[in-house]
């Protein structure tokens, strides 16, 4: 497959590797607006790199990333990334360490019978409503989290925002739309998140 | 993985401090070696560059 070229970033993509797409895009554009120089940035799923690779070649920025599926870890790592596999937080201290989070997590409603095949199963499959990942994320993220530091999620309308938003209040976030735009059957969007301290 | 990426890993199953040995590095970069937990005597992989974070039972 070609290398993709965006906003600086040159990124390689690997077979069985989420291929970057609309939602990628999105939540690239609105890592570079919002993170800084210097800032400590960790990308949840990080897939083939493509979003860590924009931060890294716009900010004076090194992020890391974490996946569960091997394939996109190779891929990722290839494309310059520091990486590490992991399921969501688990390798990861509780250090408070980050002051940005990307996470382009499953979203899409998956039933037992459209389930993939193999590790791109990880890349779409949110469960029977699609926020299964998104729930336990949030559960969690705080303890990785700085004071003061933000999740950048990446979600769909099928994803259900209002439903979305709720788990992010409910586990002590603040939420708000920092981008959208729209796709042929869906809404797309970054919400940020900051906890409320 | 730089060596500098210890700052931030842990044990997937306690959450605690690893050791790292080396088997090949290249400067900065560990290309293989292990992550090690003496708490739950548990050792993690580093293979081509990627610590292995994952916990035993949810390894290949």
């Amino acid at each position: 497959m070609a290398p993709i070229s965006y906003r600086n970033a040159f990124v390689s993509i690997e077979n069985d590797v989420y291929e970057p797409a609309e939602d990628s895009f999105l939540l690239a554009d609105v890592a570079i607006d919002r993170i800084s120089d210097g800032m400590k940035v960790l990308e949840m799923g990080v897939g083939s790199g493509f979003v860590s690779a924009v931060v890294a070649a716009n900010k004076n920025v090194e992020p890391t990333g974490c996946d569960i599926n091997p394939d996109a870890l190779e891929c990722a790592y290839k494309n310059g990334i520091q990486v590490f596999r992991s399921n969501l937080f688990g390798g990861l201290t509780k250090k408070a360490y980050f002051d940005v989070i990307l996470f382009n997590p499953p979203y899409l409603p998956t039933s037992e019978e459209e389930k993939l095949e193999g590790w791109l199963n990880y890349a779409f499959d949110g469960g029977v409503e699609g926020r299964d990942i998104i729930a336990t994320f949030f559960a969690e993220v705080s303890d990785y989290l700085k004071p003061g530091g933000s999740v950048l999620l990446f979600i769909s309308s099928l994803t259900g925002r209002r439903e979305v938003f709720d788990i992010m209040e409910r586990e002590g976030f603040s939420a708000y739309v920092v981008a959208e735009t729209r796709s042929f059957f869906e809404k797309l969007m970054v919400i940020e998140c900051k906890h409320n301290c | 993985m730089k060596k500098e990426m210890m700052n931030i890993l842990a044990c997937p199953l306690c959450k605690g401090e690893l050791v790292l040995n080396i088997s090949s590095d290249e400067g900065e970069e560990v290309i293989s070696g292990t992550l090690y937990c003496a708490a739950c005597d548990e050792y993690y992989p580093i293979e081509k560059g990627i610590p292995n974070m994952l916990p035993p039972e949810m390894r290949d």
